[in-house]
């Protein structure tokens, strides 16, 4: 793979596009769409309501009630299919001998009855999927959720706590994070989405959780924080990854534009499976009839390309492609890779494989 | 499948990195690739569509080749038409994304389930639930069971040939009635590899929930074993749950004669094809979340695949399964758990990133080493009685041995990925090291089913590429002193003589093609090559060339980052041919013990958080402990998946306890 033919790495840090979000219920929840295609939406709209798919418990009716044939049972109910039943509500019984019916052992429904048999559900838990962007509805994801198009900044992470918020964009107080306090009356930090470009640290997190804000958005954590992080109660989204570096001055003043919008931040967890990226959305006002472009993805390196890198001592690093070697050089390390050569903003030139760099569009 | 001698066959394996292609063509009546693609996967943001990768890979094999190869709908143009544009054969691999979630019902572990786990090793399959009469578990607690591990596949054996139904059939049941109560609507799939007396009933049973697939029983009688045919209708579920899984298989692979078949099964099919001709052969695949070990000795063959060693979305589970100490014990320097833990995670965020700095590149081999290790261990029980006579004893002597993955193939240096190998695997006795650098396997394995000549030649015309012949010394030769005395005789007549110390590895650049005699004696007692003393070998050279590797097996480590520091830049400077790149002396110190630096301190601005080093011993143990019992907790997380927040709480306030415990008791 040399330059011609690779197509790098993208990670948006737009700041106005076109955006596509999906806004699902979770695989294992089950429940109804409550959008249409070409529904407007705002940050709170309800796009889907579900459950999560809950135990089921198997009642041996027939046995209990020693009959001879399972579908003699038929005959006893005092439950159908679908009912919602209470702990200890009568199945099925010999009206006036009560103490031979059989009792729900669960509050739950009745999903099915059959071979002498009564099967209950408990009941699941509720959950809504909001919107979480201005918006309009482009299409309708059978049982799951809707494909919502919106139009404002958009900022991907590398790593998110599995939660979701929407708040205020804040930056960080210029004394240190420790300062961040809601309780005045008038503090910006209420429903705030704070940023700060130093690591999250065990004291952060712990401003996060007694200060109740919304989310945090950080460029890196020691991976002995991380489940502090995954069990935090805001939604925590990382620029760089895992270890001690700071937030790009890049991504940082891209942020910075941005304070005092409503933002959506959306802490996905990557994994193996997850076709989605971390990132934040911050919608933008335009003017009528205004259409900013679609993000391009079909980008190749080029010189003069604004590129991040990914690895080595450099990494976090903002910097300008100056050179694309058609051949493979042999790095420090010892592997013979395709390179490009880049200057930093911090005014060093380095040899990057073309693996370990990131563009924004 | 019947064989016709057709022209072009156009073979794509979509890795979770890298999408390949390879266009393979009659050149002068016999088979030879004609053109190569490769580029990144496309299954992720921002496409979430595999078919934009199989696109791009396509036209770079079109720029070489001037072939157009797409119609004007992006599918794959076949047949081929007049003006060679098309091609005749279309295959499709994939090890993308996750492997099928498998329900296995039997009436007995030690029996016919035994038997099916051995028939699933070969594809991507994780086992989420296992129903036999055995489990205590009530129905309720079974069928919920089954529900929430949200299976693609229904896997049930059991009964022997002849034998009983009834206990079968109410296992089955249970699984029918897990069907109707699951949520979605989707039809999963059911192998039925059991009694075949009860196939009807199966049939009439599922039928109406799923798409009911059968093979023979894999346990026909108590003695006998037939797992083959279940393995091969694993491969069309496979396919199956692909095409369900969206990430644009089904506009991907239409046209594809074959649908999509696991990656896996092309390297137990070259293990096998390699296997008949030189007796043994070892194919290894470390990927990005799956890796893959197919063993073949004589006709037995046996393959591992685990889901959990990757370099790249599988590392930070690789560490976990491996465990920090034996990645360390690869490490020439000092490295702390939470340092290992942040690089295998960084590269689960980023996979398809390269080790950019000498410690990355330690960090990444000694993950993989590691792996590989885990990988040998789970699959040696599955090789042949002798082959597997001791888990602890060196691994069996292996004719031909076949790396495969970027590890080993993007390193752009031959002589790095053969001592990668070796290190790996340990190989005994005389191997040949070959090296998937086209990522030609998976396109083999999938044409072995439709063109067994087209795979035949292009293995025979080094598809695979050859590195080398290794030697490889048993017994454990004394460092510095001669453990080798090497005679190479050159085609030329002219001849190479070579003592190789204990402890150290020479490469003779012996050019690919090339062939020469060589003659080899160890020295020193208890020092052999395969059990022999003197080798005598015609020889054919490598892009490495020919390897002696008189470091003795097992691999004498040392037991120190220091010691290490010394030993290791130079085989990587041996296997190479550089000057050793030496281990900065400052990575050889203790990590220091951190802090929580809080708000009013700024970390620094690039590599690790500098800190307050600890200053007493009692300081040091008590951060130690600290950092043991943290890491402990992220270790926790890790093997149960996703965070429970009550046992986290839990957790931290039990590391807290232990903590202040250790300080008041040092303060």
């Amino acid at each position: 793979m040399n330059y011609e033919t690779y197509f790098p790495e993208q990670r948006h840090l737009l700041p106005l596009t076109i955006f596509r979000r999906d806004r699902l219920l979770p695989v294992d929840a089950t429940g109804g769409i409550e959008v249409a295609r070409g529904d407007r939406v705002d940050l709170h709209t309800v796009v889907a309501r579900g459950a999560v798919q809950a135990p089921f418990t198997i009642v041996e009716a027939a046995r209990q009630l020693r009959l001879r044939r399972p579908e003699q049972l038929d005959d006893l109910l005092h439950v159908h299919v679908g009912d919602p039943v209470q702990q200890g509500e009568l199945l099925a019984g010999k009206n006036g001998r009560r103490k031979r019916g059989v009792r729900s052992p669960i509050t739950g429904t009745v999903v099915h009855i059959g071979d002498g048999r009564v099967i209950l559900q408990e009941v699941g838990e509720n959950m809504v999927v909001e919107a979480g962007v201005n918006g309009h509805v482009v299409d309708i994801r059978r049982g799951r959720g809707a494909l919502v198009e919106g139009i404002g900044a958009v900022l991907q992470g590398v790593w998110g706590n599995n939660s979701r918020a929407t708040g205020t964009l804040r930056l960080e107080p210029s004394d240190g994070f420790g300062r961040i306090s809601r309780e005045a009356l008038d503090s910006p930090y209420h429903n705030a989405i704070v940023v700060t470009r130093r690591p999250l640290s065990q004291s952060t997190l712990q401003v996060v959780h007694e200060q109740e804000l919304l989310g945090v958005i950080a460029p890196s954590i020691e991976p002995e924080l991380m489940n502090d992080a995954l069990s935090s109660s805001a939604a925590i989204l990382l620029t760089e990854g895992f270890g001690s570096q700071r937030m790009s001055t890049f991504s940082y003043s891209f942020l910075s534009n941005l304070e005092g919008r409503q933002a959506t931040l959306d802490g996905i967890q990557p994994g193996v499976l997850e076709a989605r990226r971390p990132e934040v959305i911050v919608n933008v006002p335009l003017q009528s009839g205004e259409r900013p472009p679609a993000p391009r993805n079909d980008l190749t390196l080029h010189t003069d390309m604004q590129v991040r890198v990914t690895r080595g001592n450099f990494a976090g690093n903002i910097g300008q492609i100056i050179g694309l070697l058609n051949n493979p050089i042999v790095l420090d390390n010892g592997l013979r890779v395709h390179v490009a050569q880049v200057y930093l903003v911090t005014g060093e030139t380095l040899y990057v494989p073309l693996e370990n760099l990131e563009v924004f569009g | 499948m019947a064989e016709n001698r057709t022209g072009s066959i156009l073979a794509v394996d979509f890795g979770n990195v890298h999408t390949r292609a390879v266009l393979i063509d009659l050149v002068d009546g016999t088979y030879r690739p004609v053109g190569y693609g490769e580029v990144m996967t496309t299954s992720s943001f921002p496409h979430g569509d595999v078919s934009v990768g199989l696109e791009r890979a396509l036209r770079q094999i079109s720029r070489g080749t001037g072939r157009q190869l797409l119609r004007s709908d992006h599918t794959v143009l076949s047949p081929e038409l007049p003006d060679r544009s098309g091609v005749d054969s279309f295959l499709v691999t994939t090890s993308i994304g996750r492997p099928m979630r498998t329900v296995m019902i039997g009436l007995t572990r030690a029996m016919s389930v035994d038997s099916a786990f051995r028939a699933v090793a070969g594809t991507y399959v994780q086992v989420v639930e296992t129903i036999t009469l055995e489990d205590d578990r009530d129905e309720s607690a079974q069928i919920n069971a089954i529900i929430l591990s949200r299976p693609d596949l229904f896997f049930l054996v059991g009964g022997t040939e002849g034998g009983a139904q009834t206990t079968l059939l109410q296992l089955a049941k249970r699984a029918v009635l897990a069907m109707r109560l699951m949520a979605d609507d989707r039809r999963r799939l059911v192998l039925f590899a059991g009694n075949s007396e009860a196939i009807p009933q199966i049939r009439e049973l599922f039928s109406p929930y799923a798409i009911v697939l059968t093979a023979e029983n894999v346990r026909p009688s108590l003695e006998q074993e037939q797992p083959a045919q279940a393995s091969a209708q694993l491969a069309s579920a496979y396919d199956s749950v692909a095409e369900q899984r969206g990430a644009g298989f089904d506009r991907a692979a239409a046209g594809s004669a074959l649908g999509v078949l696991p990656t896996a099964q092309s390297y137990s099919l070259i293990a096998r094809y390699l296997a008949q001709v030189q007796g043994s052969a070892l194919a290894l695949d470390v990927g990005s979340a799956v890796s893959t070990l197919s063993a073949a000795i004589g006709h037995h063959s046996a393959t591992t695949i685990r889901n959990d060693i990757g370099l790249g979305h599988s590392a930070a589970t690789l560490l976990e399964a491996s465990g920090f100490d034996r990645v360390r014990r690869w490490l020439p320097f000092v490295v702390d758990d939470n340092e290992l833990l942040a690089f295998a995670l960084n590269k689960t965020l980023r996979p398809g990133t390269l080790p950019e700095s000498l410690r990355e590149l330690y960090l990444v081999h000694a993950l993989m080493r590691a792996g590989v290790e885990m990988l040998v261990q789970t699959a040696r029980p599955l090789w042949t009685d002798e082959a597997n006579s001791s888990p602890d004893a060196a691994l069996p002597p292996f004719r031909m041995i076949v790396g495969a993955g970027a590890v080993f193939a993007n390193t752009g240096r031959p002589g790095m990925s053969a001592m990668l190998l070796l290190d790996a695997l340990q190989p005994v006795g005389m191997s040949e090291l070959l090296l998937d650098g086209n990522a030609l396997i998976p396109a083999l394995g999938a044409l072995a089913r439709v063109q067994q000549e087209a795979f035949v030649q292009l293995l025979d015309a080094g598809g695979i590429i050859p590195l080398g012949t290794c030697f490889s010394v048993s017994g454990q030769p004394r460092a510095g002193k001669p453990a080798l005395r090497v005679r190479i005789t050159l085609p030329n007549g002219e001849i190479v003589k070579q003592e190789v110390p204990g402890g150290t590895l020479w490469v003779y650049p012996l050019g690919l093609g090339v062939r020469a005699l060589i003659d080899v004696r160890t020295v020193g007692r208890g020092v052999t090559i395969g059990g022999k003393r003197k080798f005598r070998r015609e020889v054919t050279g490598g892009t490495a060339g020919i390897i002696f590797d008189a470091r003795g097996r097992p691999l004498p480590l040392a037991l120190t980052p220091a010691e290490r520091a010394g030993q290791m830049p130079a085989w990587y400077a041996q296997a190479t041919g550089d000057e050793p790149r030496l281990i900065d002396p400052e990575w050889l110190q203790a990590a220091p013990a951190k802090k929580d630096t809080g708000q009013a301190e700024a970390a620094p601005k690039k590599g690790r958080q500098k800190r307050r080093p600890a200053t007493s011993e009692k300081e040091l143990e008590v951060e130690q402990r600290a950092k043991e019992v943290q890491a402990k907790k992220v270790r926790k997380q890790f093997s149960s998946g996703e965070p429970d927040q009550g046992d986290a709480q839990n957790g931290d306030q039990q590391a807290k306890d232990e903590v202040d415990e250790l300080r008041n008791l040092f303060s």
